[in-house]
């Protein structure tokens, strides 16, 4: 034990770079952060819906919790249960085998509720649409707020997505 | 097809006996025998294949294949660089051969679901993936079904319900999970059977994201099915459009130039760093250690924005088409890369070091978990999975592509089968698919990247070494169309075996043995 406290003052001090400072980053997050203070009480709630995409979107949507983006900070949480949730972010085209866990989770969320289709194919279906094994785009059987195309939208797409709902909310208020 | 070979005849001849006739072969264009033999014969013929070794990679039907009438059924097993494709043919239903070969369950599931195909003695004959919402009689592989919205049943009772496995007992109880789960991750269901605290029996039920992947192919030129490719599963775009496009130009024999598989290669390993790098820290976070954690989401991120970099997409998709690459990589993008690499090296031993350090990640890894070396040849486990339980094979190794033939990588085999065993693996190949790239940027060749590719007609079997472990595509070219196109992904065998792996753990080790084997739901429900 003193051999280690020892050391700690001893050894040479291992610093790292800080990972770069991404200025849009912190413009939008600041800018959701006043949105959020004003429109839900300082903190959103987010419940990620996944209905048939293709993984990427969801990697996205998890990048948004690393070091470089770390959107918690913002007032942003991503919470386990739809029952907590004020957002639905939704990924991938509505397939038939999902259709009825996703009806069921937009059902289990309490009002006011938005939903937010993240990528293509749930904006529309996307490459899917009109095929046997998909109903097509999110707002077949949800009503969607917000469409943030893209295959997939990156990180920062997606967070300047959450910005414009904001923005929407607020009106709407 | 090319003619075989006397020595292939008396090969067949060792492993099926003399009674079975071999007249019937012929050699494939990607290095694959193909057997047919007659259905009596069938059951004779696959237990002397289990006996000497095989492992069952792939069962999937086609449509009036070779001028057969109905449909044919194809079983391709494997024994390192071996690859035999066994047709039966003649009128009658086959047996199930779910019992000598178990990974043969899910394909003769999938079989049923797509073509309405019955096989004799079936002990499961539950449908796969198609769903409650799915009519009956609906069979979306055969040709004769239009690629078309359909009108999914809606009165769904109680008695439609999926029959899951029943577990009784004194003080077993069920945790139904899923299909949407308490974090950011893909959907599927997990009915755990618990006594007390321990898990006493998993059974899985995916496909929930059934997109219709292989019938969208069909009817396109292989140019447009390079967006469906990348849809198989996200992460594994560069894996999933290589063996696709490996596929059509094995049957168009077209010669891809060097540069382009310098380039393919290069993109494969990038594509293996950051999907390892991921599941590193996924496994970190579900152990609640995110000091470490974020010393791999930092790279994963970094390593995202270099693929942005060297090809505008951060899963560096839109780069692989037939006959090479889309564009080339210029030498100073390259020598760019090669200096990121040094440097995330350098980062990635430095987390490494923290990981390893601490004995409460050590205390959660360690014995949890474990997959028995004994499952990898029937559920034919591939990629880190195995290789963490005493598996040899990487596809990179026995079924040599594009320039790994010169780039062999080092084939890192742990015994203990738990999740250390996995996250030291796949350290280890983070490691060695540096000093791949590295190696390759320093030696690549100048020259075009694109082969003049014209689809021609026939049918190929091609293997890749995904970060997952052994992906596989056997695709059909007709009348310059794909006609049929069977993807199947490493995760489709390996989700199997954490059936087996959570036994005797407790549940809330289950997202860490998960994340250790890093299955993509998206990529096994196609």
């Amino acid at each position: 034990m003193m051999v280690n406290a020892l050391s700690c003052f001893l050894k040479e001090k291992v610093t790292e770079e800080e990972p770069v400072r991404d200025e849009d980053v912190e413009r939008i997050g600041t800018a959701i952060q006043k949105e959020i203070n004003a429109v839900f009480g300082r903190s959103l709630a987010i419940r990620e819906l996944d209905t048939g995409s293709d993984n990427a979107a969801e990697i996205e949507i998890n990048n948004l919790s690393n070091p470089y983006y770390d959107i918690e900070r913002f007032g942003i949480t991503f919470v386990a249960s739809p029952r907590h949730a004020d957002v639905l972010l939704v990924t991938g085209a509505v397939t038939h085998n999902m259709a009825i866990a996703a009806k069921k989770t937009y059902d289990a969320m309490p009002s006011p509720k938005f939903v937010i289709a993240v990528g293509d194919e749930a904006c529309n279906g996307g490459i899917f649409s009109g095929t046997y094994a998909v109903l097509g785009g999110v707002d077949k059987i949800l009503p969607v707020d917000l469409k943030i195309p893209g295959n997939p939208p990156t990180p920062k797409e997606i967070l300047a997505g959450l910005l414009a709902l904001m923005k929407k909310a607020r009106g709407a208020t | 097809m090319i003619p075989v070979p006397d020595t292939t005849k008396s090969w067949l001849i060792d492993i099926l006996g003399p009674d079975i006739p071999v007249n019937r072969v012929a050699q494939g264009t990607g290095g694959e025998i193909y057997l047919r033999i007659s259905t009596p014969d069938f059951p004779r013929a696959v237990a002397r294949i289990a006996s000497s070794q095989f492992a069952l990679i792939g069962l999937f039907c086609a449509e009036a294949f070779e001028n057969t009438k109905g449909t044919s059924i194809l079983y391709v097993f494997e024994k390192q660089e071996n690859l035999l494709v066994l047709i039966p043919e003649g009128s009658g239903t086959l047996p199930s051969i779910a019992r000598i070969f178990p990974s043969a369950s899910w394909f003769e599931r999938e079989c049923r679901d797509g073509f309405g195909i019955e096989f004799e003695d079936a002990f499961d004959t539950r449908r796969l993936f198609l769903h409650e919402p799915y009519p009956e009689n609906f069979y979306p592989l055969k040709k004769s079904c239009v690629n078309a919205p359909i009108t999914p049943r809606s009165n769904l009772g109680p008695a439609d319900e999926y029959p899951f496995r029943k577990v009784s007992g004194e003080g077993v109880y069920q945790v139904p999970v899923g299909p949407v789960h308490a974090g950011v991750i893909e959907p599927g269901h997990f009915r755990f059977s618990v006594i007390g605290e321990t898990i006493f029996n998993l059974e899985l039920r995916m496909f929930y994201k059934h997109r219709g992947i292989e019938k969208l192919m069909e009817g396109r030129e292989p140019h447009a099915c390079l967006p469906v490719a990348e849809a198989v599963s996200g992460d594994e775009s560069v894996a999933n459009t290589t063996v696709f496009c490996m596929a059509a130009e094995q049957i168009g024999e077209v010669t891809v130039p060097h540069r382009a598989w310098y380039i393919r290669s290069i993109l494969l390993e990038m594509e293996r760093i950051a999907s390892h790098l991921g599941d590193e820290g996924g496994m970190l976070v579900d152990v609640g250690f995110p000091l470490g954690a974020n010393q791999f989401s930092v790279l994963r991120e970094d390593m995202m924005r270099e693929n942005d970099r060297i090809t505008g997409s951060r899963f560096l998709r839109g780069m692989v088409c037939p006959g090479g690459v889309a564009r080339d990589v210029p030498d100073a993008e390259l020598a760019n890369l090669a200096a990121f690499l040094v440097r995330l090296k350098k980062r990635f031993q430095v987390g490494l070091k923290i990981v390893l350090s601490t004995t409460s990640v050590i205390d959660r890894f360690a014995t949890t978990g474990i997959v028995n070396r004994s499952l990898i040849l029937p559920l034919a486990l591939s990629g880190p999975v195995a290789r963490a339980s005493g598996g040899t094979e990487d596809v990179r190794v026995s079924h040599p592509y594009g320039i790994y033939g010169r780039y062999i990588p080092g084939v890192k085999t742990l015994h203990d089968g738990d999740v250390l065993a996995r996250f030291t693996v796949k350290a280890a190949e983070v490691m060695d698919s540096l000093d791949l790239i590295e190696r390759m940027i320093q030696e690549i060749p100048q020259g075009p990247v694109q082969g003049n590719f014209s689809a021609r007609d026939g049918y190929s079997l091609a293997l890749v070494e995904s970060a997952r472990g052994e992906n596989l595509c056997w695709l059909w070219i007709r009348n310059g169309r794909v006609e049929r196109c069977k993807v199947r992904t490493a995760s489709f065998c390996n989700w199997q075996a954490i059936e087996h792996a959570v036994q005797e753990n407790i549940p809330p080790d289950f997202p860490v043995i998960n994340k250790s084997m890093n299955l993509s739901y998206a990529g096994t429900d196609l």
